[in-house]
Order: C-alpha cells, then sequence, then structure tokens
C-alpha cells in the first residue's frame, strides 16, 4: 500500500513539474519577443520556412505576400536550349495556367496546349547528378496538345497578337481580320481618315474543347486590335471600340456562350434615342452623317450652299452632345457674374468649339460595370504610333445615367493625382481573378512606388511627366503577366529587357538576372534566351519574348530574328 | 473565487481569476466576466442596414470634384475652412515627410 502511495505520488510530481515547464516554459515562448523571434526564425531555407509555416499564422492580410515568398525557394533556374518545337507562334498561358495559345505560323490556326510537367523517374542515389533524359528535352513532355481549330478561312487571318480570356467560364476570345484598306472613303457615318477592314470577326470558344461558341462580325469597320487596344473585357462585359463610326459596343458574354450586344454608345446614348429621334424630327437627317461632316467644311455639295446653322449639320446627338453640355456647363458654373461668363465661354468653348467638335474616340476601359474611361482624340492620332505631338482628352462616362462625370485634359495634374493614389482601380478586375490584385503597380509596391519617384525627380517638366504617364491611359486588357517572379518586391530585374507586359523586346546574350529584394539579396535564377553557346551570328537584330506560367516555375522564352527563321524556344523550369 | 483549475501553480497568479461560473449550479462551466450596459443612447437605429458602398474610391473620388465643380461658387466665401466631411487630396504633387 505505501509503494502504491509512493508510487502515484511520484507521478503526480512528475506531472506536475511538466506542466508547471509547459506553462512556465511556454509562457516566454507564446508571450513576448516577437521580433527576436521573427529574427530567429526568418530562414531562407524552406524546410524551415514550411515548419514556420506549421506554427504560426501570418499578420492579418498578408497570408498571401507570405505564401508568395515561397517563389523564392522555387525557381526556374534550370534551361534547356532550344528545345525541339512545332514552329507555332506562341501566344500565351492563360491566367489561370491551364492552356498554352498557340496560332500556326499561317495565322489560320488556334493550337491549344495543357502544359504538364515532366514525368520521369531515377532510382539511383543521387540523382541531381544526372543530366535529364534526353526524351525529357521535349517539347512534348511538357505540353499536350488538346486541339487544333481553324478559325480563319481562306482570306482572312487570326490577329496573332489579340486573346481575351474570360476566366470564370474558360472562354477564349480571338479575332480574325481580312486585309486593311487605307484611303476607305468616308461612306455611312463613317470618318475620314481611319482605315477599314472589310471583315472583322470576333470568335468565342470554350477552350476545354475548342468549339465555337459564338461569333460577333463587323463589316467594313475597323478595330484596333494589336495587344488588345481596341477591345477591353471586365468580367463578363465586353466593349468593342469601332473606330470608324465612332461607336462603343458593349456586349456581354452569357454563360451559355453566346455574345448579347448590350447597348452602343456613339451617335446615340440611350437604346431608343434613335427612335425618338427620328420619331420627332423626320426632316433631320442624322442618318446622314457624312453630310453633316462636309457640311461643316464647308464644302459646296451638290449646290447646297447652306449656312453653319442649318439644322442638318447643328445637330450634335449623343456622346458628342454629353461632352459638349459637359464642358459648356463646366464652364458656366465658374462663374457667377454673367458678362464674365460669356467671356468665358468665347474664349474657352467658342473659341475650341471646332477642335472639340473633331474628337473622335481612341480607346477606352471600364471603371466599373457602369462607368467608362474614354479617351478622345484627333483624328490623326487614332491610328499612329506615337500619340505624344496629338492633344488628347480624358472623360469618364456613365452608361446608366448618360451623363459625362469628369473631363480631363492629358496633362491634368488632378487626374495624375488619381492616377498616382488609386493606380489599382484603373487595372479592374473581375471579382473572380483575385491574382491580379498583386501584380505590382504603384499603388500596392514599395519598390515600383520608388521608381515612379525617382523618375517624376528627375522629370524635367511636370506636365510632359504627366502626359507620359496618364498615356498609358486606357489601359490595355490582360496585358501583364500575374507570375509572382515579376512581383518587385521578391525579385529585382532589368525592366528594360523583361517584364510582366508581353511585349517583344531587344534580345541580347546576357541572361537576364533574376536578385532577390530581400536579405541576403543574392541572385537567384537566370534566364537565357536564344542558343546556349550565344548567338553566332550578332548582326541580325533578334527580338525575344517571354511566356512565364502564372504560378509555376516555369517560363518559356522565344528568341526570333526578323526574317521568318524558326524561333530558338528555351524551356526554363525547376528540376 | 475558486477556479476549476485549483491551486495548480500559474506563472501568473491572476491569470485565470477573471473567470466566473455563468451559472452557479454549475460552476465547472466558466465564462469571462461581461457587463450590460444601462442604457439605450449607443444603440443604432432600428432600420439601419450598413453595405458596403457600390462604387469604388476612385470614382468616388471623381463624383466628388465633379460635384464640387458644378456647384456654382459664391462671390465671397463665408467659410474659409473646408466643410466637415469634405476631403481635399493633397493639390501640389509634392512628397510629404512620412
Amino acid at each position: 500500500m505505501l509503494q502504491n502511495v509512493h508510487a502515484s505520488y511520484l507521478m503526480l510530481c512528475y506531472l506536475g513539474s511538466i506542466f508547471y515547464l509547459l506553462v512556465f516554459r511556454g509562457n516566454i515562448i507564446l508571450g513576448g519577443g516577437a521580433s527576436a523571434r521573427a529574427l530567429m526564425f526568418r530562414s531562407n531555407n524552406i524546410v524551415a520556412r514550411i515548419f514556420e509555416r506549421q506554427i504560426r499564422t501570418p499578420p492579418p492580410g498578408t497570408s498571401v505576400h507570405c505564401a508568395r515568398r515561397f517563389y523564392e525557394n522555387l525557381v526556374p533556374s534550370y534551361t534547356i536550349y532550344d528545345v525541339e518545337c512545332p514552329d507555332h507562334l506562341f501566344r500565351k498561358f492563360t491566367d489561370d495556367g491551364q492552356y498554352l495559345i498557340c496560332f500556326s505560323r499561317n495565322h489560320q490556326e488556334l493550337i491549344v496546349y495543357r502544359p504538364t510537367w515532366l514525368s520521369f523517374s531515377c532510382t539511383e542515389e543521387d540523382c541531381d547528378v544526372h543530366d535529364l533524359p534526353p526524351k525529357a528535352k521535349k517539347f512534348d513532355s511538357f505540353f499536350t496538345q488538346l486541339y487544333c481549330v481553324s478559325l480563319a478561312s481562306s482570306n482572312e487571318l487570326i490577329c496573332k497578337d489579340f486573346f481575351l480570356y474570360m476566366e470564370s467560364n474558360r472562354f477564349g476570345l480571338f479575332a480574325t481580320s481580312t486585309a486593311q484598306i487605307h484611303d476607305a472613303p468616308a461612306v455611312g457615318g463613317a470618318i475620314q481618315g481611319v482605315p477599314s477592314i472589310e471583315k472583322i470577326t470576333f470568335h468565342l470558344l470554350r477552350l476545354e474543347d475548342g468549339v465555337v461558341l459564338d461569333e460577333k462580325v463587323f463589316n467594313d469597320d475597323f478595330v484596333n486590335l494589336a495587344h488588345n487596344m481596341g477591345v477591353f473585357l471586365y468580367d463578363d462585359l465586353l466593349a468593342i471600340v469601332s473606330l470608324r463610326y465612332q461607336t462603343v459596343h458593349i456586349l456581354q458574354i452569357r454563360d451559355s456562350g453566346n455574345l448579347v450586344d448590350v447597348r452602343a454608345i456613339g451617335a446615340f446614348c440611350r437604346e431608343d434615342d434613335e427612335l425618338f429621334l427620328n420619331s420627332n424630327a423626320p426632316s433631320m437627317g442624322i442618318r446622314d452623317k457624312s453630310k453633316q461632316h462636309q457640311l461643316t467644311e464647308n464644302h459646296v455639295e451638290n449646290g447646297l450652299q447652306q449656312s453653319r446653322l442649318s439644322p442638318e449639320n447643328a445637330f450634335v446627338s449623343g456622346i458628342k452632345q454629353r461632352l459638349l453640355s459637359f464642358i459648356f456647363r463646366g464652364i458656366w458654373n465658374e462663374e457667377t457674374n454673367h458678362t464674365l461668363r460669356v467671356q468665358y465661354l468665347k474664349k474657352k468653348f467658342y473659341f475650341h468649339f471646332q477642335d472639340y467638335i473633331d474628337l473622335i474616340i481612341w480607346k477606352v476601359q471600364f471603371l466599373d460595370r457602369h462607368h467608362l474611361l474614354i479617351k478622345f482624340g484627333s483624328v490623326d492620332g487614332a491610328v499612329s504610333r506615337t500619340t505624344d505631338h496629338h492633344p488628347a482628352f480624358f472623360a469618364v462616362y456613365n452608361m446608366e445615367t448618360t451623363d459625362i462625370v469628369a473631363f480631363y485634359q492629358n496633362n491634368a495634374d488632378e487626374l495624375y493625382l488619381l492616377f498616382e493614389h488609386f493606380c489599382d482601380h484603373f487595372h479592374t478586375t473581375s471579382k473572380n481573378s483575385l491574382y491580379m490584385n498583386f501584380i505590382s503597380s504603384h499603388s500596392n509596391n514599395i519598390h515600383t512606388r520608388e521608381q515612379l519617384r525617382s523618375l517624376r525627380n528627375k522629370a524635367t517638366s511636370s506636365s510632359q511627366f504627366v502626359k507620359k504617364m496618364l498615356a498609358s491611359l486606357p489601359i490595355n486588357s490582360q496585358a501583364l503577366s500575374p507570375s509572382p517572379y515579376f512581383d518587385q518586391s521578391l525579385y529585382r530585374f532589368d525592366e528594360k529587357l523583361i517584364s510582366a507586359a508581353d511585349r517583344h523586346r531587344q534580345s541580347t546574350d546576357h541572361p537576364i538576372k533574376f536578385i532577390l529584394r530581400r536579405p541576403p539579396q543574392t541572385l537567384r535564377f537566370k534566364i537565357k534566351p536564344g542558343p546556349e553557346g550565344g548567338n553566332i551570328d550578332n548582326r541580325t537584330k533578334k527580338i525575344s519574348s517571354f511566356l512565364f506560367h502564372p504560378f509555376l516555375p516555369f517560363a518559356l522564352s522565344i528568341q526570333q530574328t526578323l526574317f521568318l527563321q524558326p524561333s530558338a524556344v528555351n524551356v526554363h523550369f525547376r528540376r | 473565487m475558486g477556479s476549476v483549475l485549483g491551486d495548480w501553480p500559474s506563472y501568473d497568479p491572476h491569470n485565470f481569476s477573471q473567470l466566473r461560473p455563468s451559472d452557479p449550479s454549475t460552476p465547472s462551466k466558466m465564462t469571462p466576466t461581461t457587463y450590460q450596459p444601462t442604457h439605450n443612447r449607443t444603440l443604432p437605429p432600428p432600420d439601419q442596414v450598413i453595405t458596403t458602398e457600390t462604387k469604388n474610391i476612385l470614382l468616388r473620388h471623381i463624383y466628388q470634384r465633379a460635384e464640387e465643380k458644378l456647384r456654382p461658387k459664391r462671390a465671397a466665401p463665408e467659410h474659409l475652412l473646408p466643410e466637415h466631411g469634405c476631403k481635399q487630396l493633397r493639390a501640389s504633387v509634392q512628397d510629404t515627410p512620412c
């Protein structure tokens, strides 16, 4: 009996001491000294980081940022040079990483691949020493072809720079067009100076199986298709800018795959405007806008010598009317004194009236489901590449109330301040794509912000700087890659050689270095386009483009010469 | 108040003293002490519904600016200070030291 008591007493003492140790010592570990602990435990070793992830929750709101730090450990450091691959034009990975979109060289077919990963096994002791088996070094081991669909008929070509992806339904939007006709006559409401394309077709495809769900055709029209400039996708709404007829077509992509017309903003703002105007003013030839345009230039046509105030040419309708009345009201409200008002109106409005009338819509983007940011400019600047010398204006238009809410010139400080503070709201995203919130911009990343600040301090003229920054508005839809390797808080790299925007760049022989931002700030991996030994022929200009997978440590670098030779494709991945 | 853990050692003797049995008949059910308000002056109005503003902050700023411009200016401003609730953006493109 004494033994039992003794044993149980010992047991109690033992348990008590354990408990005491846990609570007493535990308090030291769990309690204070968070910063000391962070220094102690913030290791760059991946195993240490995984352990850290198991036992500690990240500070509130930073769970995605903490998870992205693992991309410092998993990097595409291994390169397979000059992979044997089919001779296609590689366009991009879809933003959810499910498909690789390619076009055939003759611009008539669409080929979609699914990115997979290598699968081979090595049963020896030390596998890292061995090189990859030759079977692995092929394009087919990384991609499986899903289908090949012919989109363009005989005289049409797929626009290789155009692709929009609707992630929620996995639909892809492609465009085919016939040849451009410059110097097209301005008939049927078209404006002079804009080229014409006989037929532009937008194809909506279900990317899972390549079935064409719907098509939208524009005849004798012009839409700027390069780099998605004339089309903006927001959630399920599409805004297509018809430059030739000065109309913004709003379409909705339904879940069933139908492209449904919602409205057409341009000559008419509301759906029933045309009916109203036609029923109330049958004598006004508003359908014949070309006549209106010619009359304002004081041409004498068919013996008509009407004054500028005749109804046919004084009637401005649609969005132009909204814009002019907004400018008028703004100037009117600046001053209460009537004579001053009239003076200001003369100086600021009527003096520039013809310039305002001649403004055309250049580009459009959605700010939310009801608001559009429209860029207006002169006819000459609509299709030219450099728009610096042409005056441009921005207007915010509410589609529901058909009101213009704001109007700025392209060197307006006010608009630049809004752009600087709320840049992310210009890069409008749908609710479904969370990854878009993490693409580095100067509103969400301190390093990009510092770059912007230094640019601003270096700028000689404030108004030129503002013009240059606002020239990027309205932004192109889906132009930036969401890959975490372009995250400025993780990596530093040369922006001139590579960046999140999918444009072609000058190719160099030197590899492009990706250096860590955080300590130890070492070089983590390099991307080298072109063949391994460098290029033999250094005289011909080479351009390279990079396709990064949105979340896997995988990238393709494609180097092309300008003479239609087959391109050299390198695969960069984590081995 | 006797805690359910008895007199077991603890780093801070006051650690578990805030717990009170919520119901005297079951002393093992411990809840932290709570306080009930004695007045209802701070109650929200009964028909109050809290929702997120649908316009994002960029559009809110644009609309605010538009309203300021469209309001006809007074000949002599009566208030030199900005009105309540009227936030102003920094007018100059300059850094403010943090």
